[in-house]
Order: C-alpha cells, then structure tokens, then sequence
C-alpha cells in the first residue's frame, strides 16, 4: 500500500504528475476543436514548428515559449500563404513547410550547442522541468483556458458555419487567427510532457475519443477535459513504476481509452453497428 | 429599431466582381428589390449566383460598384444582422456534434452578450421560430438524424431566429420532398407579407412562377429582372441558358390532336415526362416512330 503512494514522496514526480494533468487537460479541450474543425495534421505540423524558435530563444536569452510561439505563428502564416499563392493541396503545402521548420530547428540546435538537449525537446522530459518553464505552462495554460471559456462558442460557431458565423458580425479572420494561437501556444506547452514528437496526439486523441461517445458538443468539451486530464495524471504516475518514458505511458493511455471508446461507445461504437446491423437484418 | 426608419431594400449598383486569379465572375451586374418581394435568382451553374451571394454578404469586394442595403454599406447591413443565409445542405457537416436546438440558437449569437449566454427572450424566439417550421418534435436530435427536408427547415429557422429580414436562399428545394416544399414556399409567402426580402437561387425553373414576384436572370452579369410574366420569357430563358434548357416541342411530339387538353406532364425538374390521353406515353419526337403515331390514330379511328 505504502509503495503506491511512493511516488508522491518525490517533489519531481508530484510536480511532473500536476503539470501533466494540467496540459493534458488544456490540449484535450482544445481538441475537440481541432479535429472538428480538421486541423489534426495542423496540430502536428506546428508542434514541429516550433523547434527552431527554441532555439533562438536560447540564443538570444529569452524564455523558450516566447520563441516557440512566434515560430508556430510564423509556420502557420507561411502555410496559409503558399497555399493562397499556390495550386498545391493543403497536405503538400504543410508537409512542405513544417519539415523546413523542423530541419532549420535541428540545425540549429546542432550548429549551435547549448544546454538545450535535442532528446528533451523531441521525446520531452517532464520529470525534470524547472521552475521557470512550470512557470511559463502555467501562463499559457491560465491565458488558453481563460479564452477558450470565454470564447468557445464563437469559435464552435466558426468550425461549424463560418459563413453564417460571418454574415452575423463576427470576425471570422480573427477567430481563425486565434485558435492558430491556441493551437501554438498549447503545442509550446505540450512540448514539455510528451516532446514534439508526439503533441499531436495530446492535441487529437482526447477530442477524437469524446466525438465517439457524444453528440451534443458541450458535453464532448466535458468528456474530452476529463480524459485528457486522468490520462496526464495517471500516464505520469504509472511511468515512475514502470520506470519508462512519461510522455510514452500518457500518450498510450490515451490510445487505450480512445480504443475502447471506439468497440463500446454506445451509439457510435463499432458493437452498436453491430448490433443496430444485426437488428436491421432480423426485421 | 433603426431597420425600420430607413425602408428595406436590396440595391445592387453595375458591380464587377473578380477572383483573385483576375477570371471575371460578374461584370456589371445591377437590380433593385424592395420591401415584401420573393424574388428568384436563376442561372446555369457558374454564372455567379453564389458571387452575388457572397457580395451581398459582404464576403467579397466588388471591384467596382456597391452593394447597399436599407440604404446602408454591406458592413452595417452585417453589424444590424439584416442578412440572413440559409445554406446549401452540401456546404453543411452534418456529422459536426449539434443538435436542432443549437442550430437555430446559433442564429440568436449575434443579438446576445459576449459570452453567448442565451437568455429568456432567445429562447423563447428558438422556440417560437422551431414551432413556425414545425420542427418543435425534433428538438434534441442531432442535426444528421433528420431527412432531408427536416435539414433545410432546421437552417431556416436560424434564419428566422436571427430575424434578418433579408433572406438568401441557396438551391432550397434540392433534395427536398413535395411536401416540404409546399411547406417552405407557404412559409416564404407568409414572410413577403410581413415585408421581407427573400432571394432564392434555383434550378427548378418550374416552382418560380408558382411563388416568385420576381425574376433576376444571371449569366455572368444581369441578363433581365423585375416581374415575374415580365422577365420569365422564352427568349430570356434561353439567353440565360442557352443550350443547357430542356425542351419538348408539342408539335414535333408523339402527341396529336385526339390527345386534347389530356395531356398531363411529369417532370423532377429536369426532363418533363408527358402523358396523352390514356395515359400514353408521349415522345418528344415523331421521327423514326411513325408506326406508333399510326397505331395511335388507328385506335380512335382518325
């Protein structure tokens, strides 16, 4: 019994398994914008994005969200403006532009030794995340949950009809920009549990797993929140027994439940088709 | 209310919209309708209905010209929620998870604060405007569960709950049954008498004498507009369509005189289907079905 409760007995594991809980939840909120709105590929590219401006901002002594940001930012710019400028698919254009920032990123971190390791930023290293960058999560996931709270039903409005969001006076252009920013700055903060490498799953999985089992979006919201959220905390406090990568347990865990999600949701699950198949025939 | 000071109109002033690869979409396009009119825009597939659409909107810029609004830009038009648009079931992801009820609140956003909390009086309209298209039953369904019909009458109550008094109606009556039909053109004449301003694109050139006053005829600019007798002639139809217009001749048909005034015509609003007497079937060309014709005439004793 005594042996459960030893990781809480570590100020690093404790710290690891709040933060992983936090931007777990975060990520999974803003996921079940992200995958209805399709931008799931988009999740992935500017978590790769945001490699280079890491290390400029270690260069130039700032702290490594601001420059992680401004990078996504830049990347999802560059992808809108190829695309407008371009007859390339959407596909081509960010796979184009996303590996260009990821290779500019990995050259400079090689060209340019500091005490940022290539590893942690790529597979991440929550268990050993300083204060200051707790500090800087905990701005950007204060600032993204205030906003998401506030905003979220524009922004529902803006995935679903941006055509009526528009003719009713809203400013659809902003909201666009604004779920990009959302979309960087929680990428920036994933970066720290689960590395580049796989932020796209924290920023998918949770919304995917929810848009099985609901179909009334609040509810999703709520759904996805808690996943996220039990996902992180339990992810990181399994990885101290199995003693393996904590982004790796929070990200598997996620698959599991998005795997029983998708055989047992009652409505959409692949056991009600059956079923509903089944009926349907017998009739 | 300010909507009401000004009298409402739709004024499109000779605009020339372009895309952005320099094609001209719509050269100098102009007509005028006011207060309580059901007017039908109708074109072949590509002859800008969807840029007048979205220039009205306020979407795309004109190059030259304007479009203005109760006698206002497109911009204030959009601030006062004037215009509504109900939008073509393929533009819709009906898979997205919302219900009826969220559907039509959606048309309320623009009237509430700056969280989107409804209040009594927006829920009240949902409800009022859900009873007016008879979709009060299907309330808490998901917006993929309904039929066709029911998917159109749910988008046009949002655009009676955000009470624009402009409606844009884009291909209303695809994929829609009969009854629906004569539903939502029941609903569309009610709300001429109360004054509005409804535009329907189409391609049921049959349904528009039925229930449009107006006509505007587009291909690639305004080819005519204005009363309905006036503009929907043949020869407008045919500069409008050229050789895209389905016809059938009488005179060059199967059909002769014993048919009378029995002949009945069938059509899903492409190739009508006709019918002479005796529930015959008629078609479109005697040539080549001379044996028929004769057989015909045979059987009344021509």
């Amino acid at each position: 019994m005594t042996d459960l409760l030893t990781p809480f007995h570590y100020e690093y594991m404790v710290k690891a398994i709040l933060m992983s809980g936090l931007i777990g939840g975060v990520c999974a909120f803003l996921s079940c914008f992200i995958t209805l709105k399709g931008w799931s590929l988009m999740g992935d590219a500017l978590s790769h994005a945001v490699v280079p401006g890491v290390s400029l901002a270690w260069m130039l002594g700032l702290p490594f969200s601001v420059g992680a940001f401004i990078a996504g930012i830049l990347a999802a710019l560059g992808m809108g403006w190829v695309k407008n400028n371009s007859r390339l698919r959407e596909d081509a254009v960010i796979g184009v532009v996303f590996t260009t920032f990821f290779a500019l990123g990995l050259l400079l971190l090689t060209l340019y030794p500091s005490n940022l390791n290539l590893r942690t930023i790529i597979f991440g290293n929550i268990l050993a995340i300083s204060d200051p960058d707790i500090l800087q999560v905990l701005v950007i996931s204060v600032v993204s949950i205030l906003v998401l709270g506030l905003k979220w039903k524009d922004l529902l409005l803006y995935c679903f009809d941006e055509a009526h969001a528009r003719s009713i006076g809203l400013n659809t252009r902003f909201l666009h920009f604004l779920l990009l920013a959302l979309l960087s700055a929680t990428a920036v903060a994933a970066l720290q549990t689960v590395g580049a490498c796989l932020v796209v799953a924290m920023l998918v999985t949770p919304g995917a797993t929810a848009y099985l089992l609901t179909d009334r979006f609040s509810r999703m919201l709520l759904i996805a929140t808690l996943t996220g959220v039990t996902c992180g905390v339990t992810g990181a406090y399994v990885s101290y027994f199995l003693n393996g990568s904590t982004g790796g347990c929070i990200v598997v865990l996620q698959t599991v439940v998005f795997l029983a999600a998708l055989i047992l949701a009652p409505k959409h699950g692949l056991l009600a088709a059956r079923t509903q198949r089944h009926i349907a025939s017998a009739l | 209310m300010q909507a009401s000071s000004t009298p409402l109109s739709v004024e499109v002033a000779d605009i020339t919209v372009a895309y952005t690869n320099g094609n001209i979409a719509l050269r100098d396009a102009s007509f005028t309708l006011l207060s309580g009119t059901i007017c039908a825009l109708v074109g072949v597939n590509g002859s800008g209905k969807s840029t007048l659409f979205k220039s009205i909107m306020g979407f795309l810029k004109p190059a030259k010209g304007q479009v203005r609004i109760a006698g206002r830009s497109v911009a204030e038009a959009r601030k006062s929620k004037l215009v509504a648009y109900v939008p073509q079931s393929e533009e819709v992801d009906w898979s997205f998870p919302v219900n009826v009820w969220d559907v039509v609140m959606m048309g309320r956003y623009g009237h509430m604060n700056f969280m989107r909390i409804p209040r009594q009086e927006d829920k009240r309209v949902v409800l009022e405007c859900l009873e007016r298209v008879g979709m009060t039953a299907f309330k808490d369904r998901q917006i993929g569960e309904l039929s066709g019909g029911q998917k159109k009458r749910v988008f046009l109550a949002r655009a009676l709950a955000q009470k624009g008094r402009i409606m844009l109606l884009d291909e209303p009556f695809t994929g829609v049954d009969v009854q629906t039909e004569t539903a939502i053109i029941e609903l569309l004449r009610a709300l001429r008498q109360e004054g509005h301003i409804i535009l329907v694109s189409t391609h049921n050139l049959g349904s528009v004498p039925e229930f449009c006053d107006q006509v505007v005829l587009i291909n690639r600019t305004v080819l005519a507009y204005g009363p309905t007798d006036r503009v929907f002639t043949e020869k407008n139809l045919t500069e409008a369509f050229g050789g895209v217009l389905r016809q059938f001749h009488f005179e060059h048909s199967t059909i002769q005189e014993h048919d009378g005034r029995t002949v009945k015509v069938l059509t899903d609003d492409e190739r009508p289907l006709v019918f002479g007497k005796d529930g015959h079937l008629e078609y479109t060309e005697r040539q080549g079905r001379e044996e028929l014709v004769k057989e015909r005439a045979k059987e009344v004793g021509e």
